[in-house]
């Protein structure tokens, strides 16, 4: 596999190009964005609060519309063809939330036909679910007995049988605690290795060093710094991190003093 | 896409505690209503056939037809006790007299006033606020309940269309509580051959209609509430926009529009009118008192001669003041009613904005319980009222007017045996209920307006989610 990755120019599951968005009350949240994600790959999204990372997956998911620019979801232009590319992608949100009086079950059986899918059988879920490590007397609970890392664990599973090549994550480790969230790190990275291209925000800076094939920091909506695993070795992260930060402190300043000025 | 949605609202509807909660309150309710219309239907037939039968029995203990009081009475029907609508407020007896006006007395509440405070629980009353209001409470959070849960951000990551979800959504919440709902109704519905109410095919197929005008109402309402989660972002602000739309269309829009009508025709009230027409009777009289003060019988007339040729002349004034003082009545009665008449369909058309309104006008239409109760039973009465005057004027000599009688008995009728009268001669009055055909053809502007705010509803429902902001 790696050699062929290496001979073959794969075409990106994941794309941006020149993304902007400017929201309606003149915030700039994404500023000419560029990035790709490979099949097999893992690209890690950091950045602070507000830094542009929800903006950017919401706009792969066509819930905004980007100003300029495009996203492309295994080639195929995200808000002009929604539809068509959202059958390529599976979607897990930092809160994954699904229907209080469903089961576990109940849940996934729906969530995977929405997707597309319609052929499996409940062996199929509860292999699934027992594969992101839900105990099996929880399968035909209603969900709003489930705690948070339940619910997260039923979003992967969904997004497992979704079996679709591209994978939106975002911030789906937060509020996790630290066991559940090294075993979702694990899944992912079993995700990524059967070649599923995986777009995923945190703020988890230890985990992206140690899963991510590239790394991506935002900062206000600006793509400051991307390295890959390789570029990664040897540097502290966290260093790095916070020297960007550091400069975007540095930028909002002046700012945050004319504002209190003002008022 | 739409069937997988259309299931999974299904399924959702029926697991939720909310509706069990709310099903099982409005199933009890829906069987009591119909429990007690079928009581009160019998009831109201016992007394009206005990009313009938001592009417009879008085009139039968007279001696003579000119004696008699004859009392008519509006006879119940099974629809009325389901569907009220004024059957209760108007007068349901109407003391005969062969002339002169009609007036209707006693009604249900005057029976029992206590009922008028709170009014019964009919299916009009079911519909009308029970199950709009549970629709509301139903479908408040329909879309935007699923935003705030998150539910909504993971459909859309699929390939789902707005289209197939909203409607999925507005098709499985429609029909799983229009079904829900008939269950309680059909069980309503064959309890009243069980509680000794026999519906003829014409009374079924009214009851058939007014139940489906009643699910389409109820679906409109769902239909808003759906469109007003699918306008706005929390659960809490829909709930209060709803139940604010709710408040004005059931409760404030009908009576306003009363109030309003009222403003824009003046209709002279029932006191104003008897003083006028007392009013002109003096005034007739004093128009008479010069000629009768000028009254002069020839001369040298033998005082007894005067006398007959006085009260002659009297009765002929009298007679005279009488002719004009009924066609004075006619007309201004003619007058009260026709202001009335345009001020209720004033009225009726304001009221119509509501589709709480157009619900009621529709279903009593139906039920044969509308304004129009009243004018059949008074049309009814009226034609009864010529039959009557033509028995009574053979068995009598005179037309049997209510009201102040002289009798004046001969010598030669001393020797007779006592007469009795045979009651069973008097011909039986007679409710002509409208037929199907024309309570449809009445109620079909109703009908038709319900469906058009059925329209209306669901394609704004549609068109808004169409714009929702999914995140
Ligand atoms: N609907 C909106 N209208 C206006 N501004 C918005 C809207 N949504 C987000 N923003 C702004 O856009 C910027 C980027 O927001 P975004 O949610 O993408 O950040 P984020 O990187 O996901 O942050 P976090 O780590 O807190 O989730 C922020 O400044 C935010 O205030
Ligand atoms: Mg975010």
């Amino acid at each position: 596999m790696d050699t062929m990755n290496e001979t073959i120019k794969q075409a990106p599951l994941l794309e941006a190009r020149n993304l902007t968005k400017v929201y309606e009350d003149g915030v700039k949240a994404l500023d000419n964005l560029d990035l790709q994600v490979l099949p097999g790959e893992i690209y890690a999204m950091l950045g602070g609060n507000g830094a542009g990372k929800t903006t950017t997956i919401n706009i792969f998911l066509d819930f905004i519309q980007p100003t300029s620019g495009q996203a492309f979801i295994n080639g195929i232009n995200a808000n002009e063809e929604p539809l068509e590319a959202k059958t390529n992608i599976a979607f897990v949100s930092e809160n994954v939330q699904l229907y209080p009086n469903f089961t576990a079950i109940q849940n996934v059986d729906f969530f995977v036909r929405l997707g597309g899918r319609h052929n499996y059988s409940r062996s199929d879920y509860e292999t699934a679910l027992n594969r992101v490590g839900l105990q099996s007397q929880a399968f035909d609970k209603k969900l709003k007995d489930f705690s948070k890392g339940m619910r997260q664990k039923c979003g992967i599973a969904i997004a497992i049988l979704k079996d679709s090549p591209a994978i939106l994550l975002d911030e789906p480790t937060s509020g996790l605690d630290p066991k559940a969230g090294k075993e979702f790190i694990r899944l992912i990275g079993e995700l990524r290795d059967e070649g599923k291209g995986i777009l995923m925000s945190t703020h988890d800076i230890f985990r992206a060093k140690e899963i991510a094939n590239h790394v991506g920091i935002l900062n206000n909506g600006i793509l400051v710094a991307q390295k890959t695993q390789a570029e990664l070795k040897g540097v502290n992260l966290e260093t790095l991190y916070v020297e960007y930060m550091a400069g975007y402190m540095d930028e909002a300043e002046p700012s945050l003093v004319n504002n209190l000025s003002e008022a | 896409m739409f069937k997988l949605i259309f299931i999974k609202e299904l399924k959702e509807i029926i697991q939720s505690s909310r509706f069990t909660i709310s099903f099982a309150v409005c199933s009890v309710l829906i069987i009591v209503s119909f429990f007690m219309g079928a009581q009160n239907y019998l009831a109201s037939q016992a007394q009206y056939e005990a009313t009938i039968q001592e009417n009879k029995n008085q009139m039968a203990a007279n001696s003579e037809w000119m004696m008699v009081q004859h009392t008519i009475m509006l006879p119940p029907q099974p629809l009325m006790a389901l569907v009220n609508g004024i059957s209760n407020d108007i007068g349901r007896n109407i003391e005969m007299s062969g002339r002169g006006e009609l007036r209707p007395e006693n009604t249900r509440f005057n029976d029992e006033p206590i009922f008028a405070i709170f009014r019964f629980m009919d299916l009009e009353f079911i519909f009308g606020v029970v199950l709009s209001l549970f629709a509301i409470i139903f479908a408040y959070d329909a879309i935007n309940g699923e935003k705030v849960n998150g539910t909504l951000k993971l459909c859309f990551s699929n390939s789902v269309s707005r289209a197939s979800f909203i409607g999925g959504k507005l098709a499985g919440s429609f029909i799983g509580l229009t079904v829900a709902l008939l269950i309680p109704l059909l069980i309503g519905c064959a309890m009243l051959p069980l509680l000794g109410i026999h519906l003829n095919s014409d009374q079924w197929l009214r009851l058939g209609l007014i139940l489906a005008s009643g699910l389409a109402y109820f679906g409109l309402f769902l239909a808003l509430a759906i469109g007003i989660s699918a306008m706005t972002d929390r659960p809490s602000n829909s709930f209060l926009i709803g139940l604010v739309v709710w408040i004005f269309a059931v409760l404030i829009m009908p009576r306003a529009s009363v109030l309003i009508s009222g403003r824009m025709v003046e209709v002279p009230n029932v006191d104003q009118i008897t003083a006028e027409k007392s009013r002109y009777r003096i005034q007739l009289f004093d128009e008479d008192r010069p000629k009768m003060a000028d009254f002069s019988a020839p001369e040298g007339t033998e005082p007894q001669a005067v006398m007959q040729e006085f009260s002659k002349f009297m009765r002929e004034l009298g007679d005279e003041r009488n002719r004009k003082m009924e066609a004075f009545e006619e007309r201004i009665n003619e007058e009260y009613l026709n202001k009335r008449r345009e001020q209720a369909k004033i009225a009726l058309n304001l009221s119509r904005i509501s589709p709480a309104s157009v619900f009621t006008l529709a279903s009593s239409q139906i039920a044969g319980t509308s304004l129009e109760l009243q004018n059949r039973f008074m049309d009814s009465a009226k034609d009864y009222q010529k039959i009557y005057a033509d028995f009574m004027n053979e068995k009598t000599g005179h037309t049997g007017s209510s009201g102040f009688r002289m009798i004046i008995s001969t010598s030669d009728d001393d020797e007779e045996e006592e007469k009795t009268i045979d009651v069973n001669e008097l011909p039986q009055f007679q409710y002509e209920t409208a037929s199907f055909t024309s309570s449809a053809a009445n109620s079909i502007l109703d009908l038709g307006l319900l469906m058009l705010f059925n329209l209306v509803f669901f394609g704004g429902a549609f068109a808004a989610f169409l714009k929702y902001d999914l995140r």
